[in-house]
């Protein structure tokens, strides 16, 4: 068998039961005649109903006075910062009529470069949610803003007389104008400190540098510098600390030259005159206990037990150490837990790659990070890749300052306390005797935008704007200082932390006037560049960001012996790993019913956590999908879960994802459509998941995400997981296959980087020539021939793509219920497909949508014509003419078309703002897909014309493209030789889904390329 | 002997809901291409009087339509620009300056009854000046041109295509009060653009889609 065929008799998986070939159909609804005929009635007698609806008088209303450069209807974009996580991308916020609709990347910005992940676009919903709070509380009732500040300025004082301890806890700060106010706030006291916590904390990377480098440091990773990446259970691509900077540099090393394909050359020029460009890519290991979507995304995954990384990385720093010449004096290692030739093999590469390498760890443990630090030293990446002279500000937790709190808390040494921006008792463990000292804290101020679980037993509640509705700026990495302004008055009677801590300082002032004041005396004096103050605040306004020399200092390696861990505990034991996903970063995202509906990447679940758990755990236990188990941890918090079979995880490992559970998530409680048959999208506890907070322990110094010793219990109960992993299969079952057919041909293509660089087509499947054409070629493309290019080497599944489009399409949230049913809305489905052993399978991503095919299916069987081909390309879904046949969806063969079960739009007019007013609302019974974002295609279109210009290359972009942190899809016109993605339809790696079916899809992909060796992939 | 008068009394009950019932839908307009619909609006602007007697243009107030979607109402400052000064038929105000002048004094200021809502909705007092603590708020005035929500018709492509705004909105300078002209149809649409399509717009060739999706998503 020649290596090609090898790689395409790949078998292609998308969950353990369906690798086993048991995959549990859902069972068909029980419908009686009587329960037909019922529904019928009411459908008849509904539908004539809402038919006698008269029309309406409808009103224009004009402004009173428009303001300079407003136009009704148009999107103008602001650049700002986004405020979904403390990473601090660049934000073009996009606001029409008044209303922030859209967010999308800068692609000026040095850390995000135009990408934005699903937590910075879903923001907008965020903003138009109803159960914010609407203005300060105290005691639970409404106040306000004067008496609240005098009340609090004047217990504040006697504080200050009586010296008691003020403690303001918030999640990691960048903004420096805030840090000033609180610093200044906090300056009144004697006692006072700022605690920084961060749920999901990387307190042990900023340890460690104390410990190596003598200052507490996060250094910024320059993944786009690094060739050989070890990453030890990072989830840098997916939830780890800034996962759009970081995909946006790891992608620059996955970039493949264009290459046309040997066929190609076969037409007249010969190979030897092209000159073969230079084929390089990056190599990325990753060491993990579960399956990330980083290691979703690696050239090498090794399953590792949470405890097994110190043993690792002492075995992997000895290996370095030989070669750079110096011995580490080292105790007998224990036999590591890796194939000695493998570790031989990745030290081996990280020597040939020093200064070019880098090693990440996402580890939340002091002593496995001081490894790292020495590893990352012997290979000279200080400097090159990890910079330290401008480190990172995006995590700065200290798990000491919070345990410390927590002890002065219960040892009733804390007199004010107040929260902002992190629900401090959610994400702590419950403790009885903490929920106690907080009840006898005399002041309790939160800050929450929403009722969380301090608020609640706070005293003052004084809710902070939503990002997009505040001045304030970032200071993401040093040196970089960029700006968030207001994209809307606020919609309540809400007060900028910013101003609040100004007020309690004893300054009434507005929170631009402090925003301007910080830039002018801190920020100005720091460039040369321009002179007149006015004019470098309006420019950094207008970019949104500055970039400003820093004053570099020379930080000393000062560690010079390492103190290996020779010994992995000797345990049979489970462990337990808490981690955060990649929709919910932390329980402030809870509310998003966007993110709460994203299938995950990786595991396809949408609206709840669950107990993650490999095949063969779950064999060995007796567990299958959904069964609900109890976890329990030594000292007697346990929590119950369902089960989520998952390939590629570790046999000792039980995975569950943190901000689940949330106070206030029961109002998902009837999110979908309310049928007789609808079930609620809440679970046992009235609320979206379960809070795993009470598993996380802090101690020594540490929020610890990784716990051994766990027992996990059946408890014969079930809760049905929606997962959207096997909906909308393409694969043709067994029995409904044509005789002496296989089912359907490779659906993913992929390569390896050997195989790429003899032939740049290697891995395409065998051609399939259409001898006959079913169809006549009357259907020319006079003008321009829309079409889309994937990069599946690029793409990491991240699912930006797929809020952007839900944000752009208004496409509906339908709750857990109906995701179930498997009706969920999205026109963009994350395909993950797994391949070779349950164990160890390799993975690959693939966005599907509408593939606007030109022989398309769908139009054929249409009775109506609601679905049509244009002469620009696009298969066109026409909402008013679809009366709901279905037709279409049955005869797509990538099952990408989408049915309103339901009227899905609801009456909560506030967050109805949130609607693109281009994009038809659908209604019930009609079909609906990817359009290619028609609205704005045709936007850019007309735009052009309107300014008598030719419609440029790039001009007119997707959603999902515009969002995409790896910049992995092209969109624009066939027809144009020089446009880019006509050039990457003629790439040697573009292949197209189900080619042999001859439907000639508008859209193509490129064939992934691993860096890694056959006998890695298990083939 | 009582059938009859039976069947007579549910005759006519029946024929007396019949006739409640038309006399609530006769109320009601039911559903149609809304053509020659003339509301009545908030101020009894003149399309007329402004298009026609002093020769506006007409983006001199609609001028987003050639950079939006919408021709957009003027907002109520663009009406001010002029009425600042303007603040009645030119007849009433010349009149009462002519008095004036007879009897020696200053012109009183001559306010018209439409106008005065103006000024009331932009807050402005009998000497153009702001009211203290009140708020210009908007004009609710009445769509008369409205196409379904599946719809999406933009002006700046027609505009820039240089079709003429009476070419849809009909003979707007004629219109004391705006009605509207054409059916705006779907075959209305269709027809122009196939039109377009092989005679182009008033002599310029015209690039008009007769896709779907033109209009539709």
């Amino acid at each position: 068998m020649n290596p090609q065929e090898q790689i395409n008799s790949k078998q292609y998986w998308r969950s353990a039961a369906e690798r086993n070939g048991h995959v549990e159909q859902p069972p068909l609804p029980g419908v009686t005649r009587r329960d037909f005929l019922e529904a019928a009635g009411f459908a008849l007698s509904l539908a004539t109903l809402s038919g006698c609806d008269r029309a309406p008088v409808q009103y224009a209303l004009p402004l009173a006075n428009q303001p300079e450069g407003v136009r009704p209807a148009r999107m103008r974009y602001f650049a700002s910062t986004c405020g979904g996580c403390a990473a601090g991308c660049g934000l073009l916020a996009g606001v029409r009529d008044g209303r922030p609709l859209k967010m999308e990347g800068m692609p000026e910005h040095p850390l995000s470069r135009g990408g934005l992940c699903a937590v910075g676009q879903a923001q907008t919903l965020g903003l138009y949610d109803s159960h914010r709070l609407k203005g300060p509380l105290k005691d639970g009732k409404n106040t306000t803003w004067k008496e609240v500040d005098d009340q609090v300025a004047a217990e504040l004082r006697d504080l200050a007389q009586a010296g008691g301890a003020v403690r303001v806890v918030t999640s990691t700060i960048t903004s420096p104008t805030l840090q000033q106010a609180i610093d200044r706030f906090l300056k009144q006291f004697a006692d006072g400190r700022h605690v920084v916590f961060d749920p999901v904390s990387a307190s042990a990377i900023l340890d460690s540098h104390e410990q190596t480098h003598g200052i507490r440091v996060l250094p910024r990773y320059l993944l786009d510098k690094a060739k050989f990446i070890v990453s030890l259970d990072a989830d840098f691509l997916g939830a780890w600390i800034a996962p759009v900077e970081f995909t946006a540099a790891w992608k620059k090393w996955r970039e493949l030259p264009r290459q046309a394909s040997r066929n190609d050359h076969a037409e007249g020029v010969p190979t030897e005159e092209h000159a073969k460009p230079e084929v390089d890519m990056s190599y990325h290991v990753q060491f993990e206990p579960r399956m990330t979507l980083t290691g979703s995304n690696a050239d090498r995954r090794i399953r590792l037990r949470p405890d097994e990384f110190g043993l690792v990385l002492s075995h992997l720093l000895q290996l370095v150490a030989k070669h750079a010449g110096k011995d580490i004096a080292a105790d007998q290692l224990a036999e590591p837990p890796v194939a000695p030739a493998e570790l031989q093999a990745i030290a081996d590469g990280l020597w040939q790659h020093r200064g070019k390498s880098l090693v990440l760890c996402g580890v939340n443990d002091v002593e496995v990070q001081v490894l790292v630090n020495h590893l990352n030293h012997l290979l000279d990446n200080y400097g090159p890749t990890l910079d330290v002279q401008h480190p990172s500000r995006q995590r700065q937790s200290d798990d000491r300052a919070v345990e410390q709190l927590v002890t002065d808390l219960k040892a009733d040494q804390v007199a004010a306390i107040l929260s902002v921006g992190v629900d401090l008792t959610y994400n702590l463990p419950p403790d009885a005797a903490l929920h106690d000292a907080i009840k006898r804290v005399p002041l309790k101020i939160s800050l929450a935008e929403r009722h969380d679980d301090f608020s609640k037993r706070a005293r003052y509640v004084c809710p902070d704007h939503h990002p997009l509705e505040s001045w304030l700026d970032a200071e993401p990495v040093a040196g970089l200082f960029s700006i968030r302004q207001p994209m809307i008055n606020p919609m309540g009677n809400t007060r900028s932390a910013l101003e609040s801590f100004a007020a309690w300082s004893g300054n009434q002032i507005q929170p631009l006037d402090v925003l301007r004041a910080y830039w002018r005396d801190n920020i100005f004096p720091r460039q040369q560049e321009v002179t007149d103050f006015t004019r470098f605040w309006d420019r950094a306004v207008h970019d949104g960001f500055v970039q400003i020399a820093t004053a570099t200092t020379t930080l000393v390696f000062q560690k010079d012996t390492a103190k290996l861990v020779s010994q992995a505990a000797p345990l049979d034991g489970l462990f337990l790993l808490l981690y955060s996903k990649v929709a919910i970063p932390d329980s402030r995202h809870a509310h998003n019913p966007w993110l709460q509906e994203l299938p995950d990447p990786v595991t396809k679940v949408t609206w709840d956590n669950y107990a993650a758990v490999s095949p063969a755990l779950a064999r060995k236990q007796g567990l299958v999908d959904n069964d609900v188990v109890r976890l329990s941890v030594d000292e007697g918090n346990a929590i119950e879960l369902p089960v989520h079979v998952q390939p590629g995880q570790h046999d000792q490992v039980v995975g569950v994802a943190l901000g689940y559970g949330v106070p206030g998530t029961d109002r998902f409680a009837a999110i979908g459509p309310q049928w007789i048959q609808s079930r609620p999208t809440v679970g046992e506890n009235s609320l979206v998941g379960v809070n795993a907070a009470p598993l996380v322990k802090l101690a020594d110094g540490s929020m610890q995400y990784v716990r051994s010793g766990v027992r996990l219990e059946k408890t014969g109960r079930r809760h049905t997981l929606a997962t959207t992993q096997l909906h909308d299969s393409i694969e043709v079952p067994a029995s409904t296959r044509p005789p002496g057919s296989h089912g359907r041909g490779v659906l993913v293509q992929e390569t390896t980087l050997n195989e790429y660089r003899g032939n740049p087509s290697a891995g395409a499947p065998k051609e399939h020539p259409f001898a006959d054409q079913l169809w006549s070629d009357d259907h020319p493309y006079p003008g321009h021939r829309w079409g889309m290019v994937i990069d599946l080497n690029a793409c990491t599944g991240c699912s930006a793509c797929l809020i952007a489009c839900q944000s752009e399409n208004n496409v509906p949230v339908v709750g857990r219920d109906e995701v179930h049913r498997h009706r969920e809305m999205h026109w963009i489905r994350l395909d993950r497909y797994y391949s070779g052993s349950e164990s160890e399978p390799d993975v690959i991503h693939q966005p599907m949508m509408c593939q606007h095919c030109a022989n398309a299916p769908c139009e054929t069987v249409c009775p109506v014509l609601a679905t049509v081909h244009s002469n620009e390309g696009l298969n066109q879904q026409v909402y008013n003419r679809c009366v709901g046949t279905r037709y279409c969806a049955n005869n797509c063969p990538y099952k990408v078309r989408r049915f309103n079960w339901f009227n899905y739009a609801h009456d909560d007019t506030l967050e109805n703002m949130a609607l693109n007013p281009d994009v038809t609302v659908r209604v019930r019974g009609i079909m609906e897909k990817c359009s290619m974002c028609v609205q704005r295609i045709q936007e850019g279109r007309i735009e052009s014309r309107r300014l008598g210009q030719s419609l440029a290359d790039g001009s007119i972009q997707t959603a999902c493209q515009q969002s995409c942190p790896a910049g992995a899809i092209l969109f624009g016109d066939l027809n144009d030789p020089e446009s880019r993605v006509a050039q990457a339809m003629n790439d040697a790696r573009r292949f197209r889904v189900l080619e042999e079916l001859n439907v000639q899809p508008a859209v193509a992909y490129l064939r992934k390329v691993r860096n890694a060796t056959k006998e890695e992939q298990g083939v | 002997m009582r059938q009859p008068y039976v069947t007579a009394m549910l005759v006519i009950g029946v024929l007396f809901a019949g006739a409640l019932f038309a006399a609530s839908v006769a109320r009601q307009r039911l559903p149609d291409d809304h053509q020659a619909y003339a509301p009545q609006q908030p101020i009894a602007f003149s399309h007329r009087l402004h298009a026609d007697e002093l020769q506006m243009n007409c983006q001199y107030c609609h001028s987003i339509a050639s950079e939006s979607r919408h021709a957009g109402i003027p907002a109520g400052d663009v009406c001010i620009r002029c009425h600042k000064f303007v603040t009645a038929p030119f007849d009433e105000m010349h009149a009462e300056a002519r008095r004036a002048d007879e009897e020696k004094r200053q012109p009183k200021p001559v306010v018209s009854a439409e106008l005065k809502k103006l000024y009331e909705a932009m807050a402005l007092d009998a000497e153009m000046k702001p009211i203290a603590g009140s708020e210009p708020r908007a004009i609710r005035w009445v769509r008369v041109h409205n196409l379904p929500d599946f719809v999406y018709f933009d002006h700046r492509a027609h505009v820039a295509a240089g079709v003429t705004c009476q070419y849809c909105h009909g003979p707007v300078e004629s219109m004391q009060q705006m009605e509207q002209f054409s059916n705006l149809s779907m075959g209305w649409c269709v027809n122009c653009h196939r039109d377009a399509a092989e005679h182009g717009v008033q002599g310029k060739p015209a690039n008009p889609s007769l896709n779907c999706s033109a209009c539709h998503y």
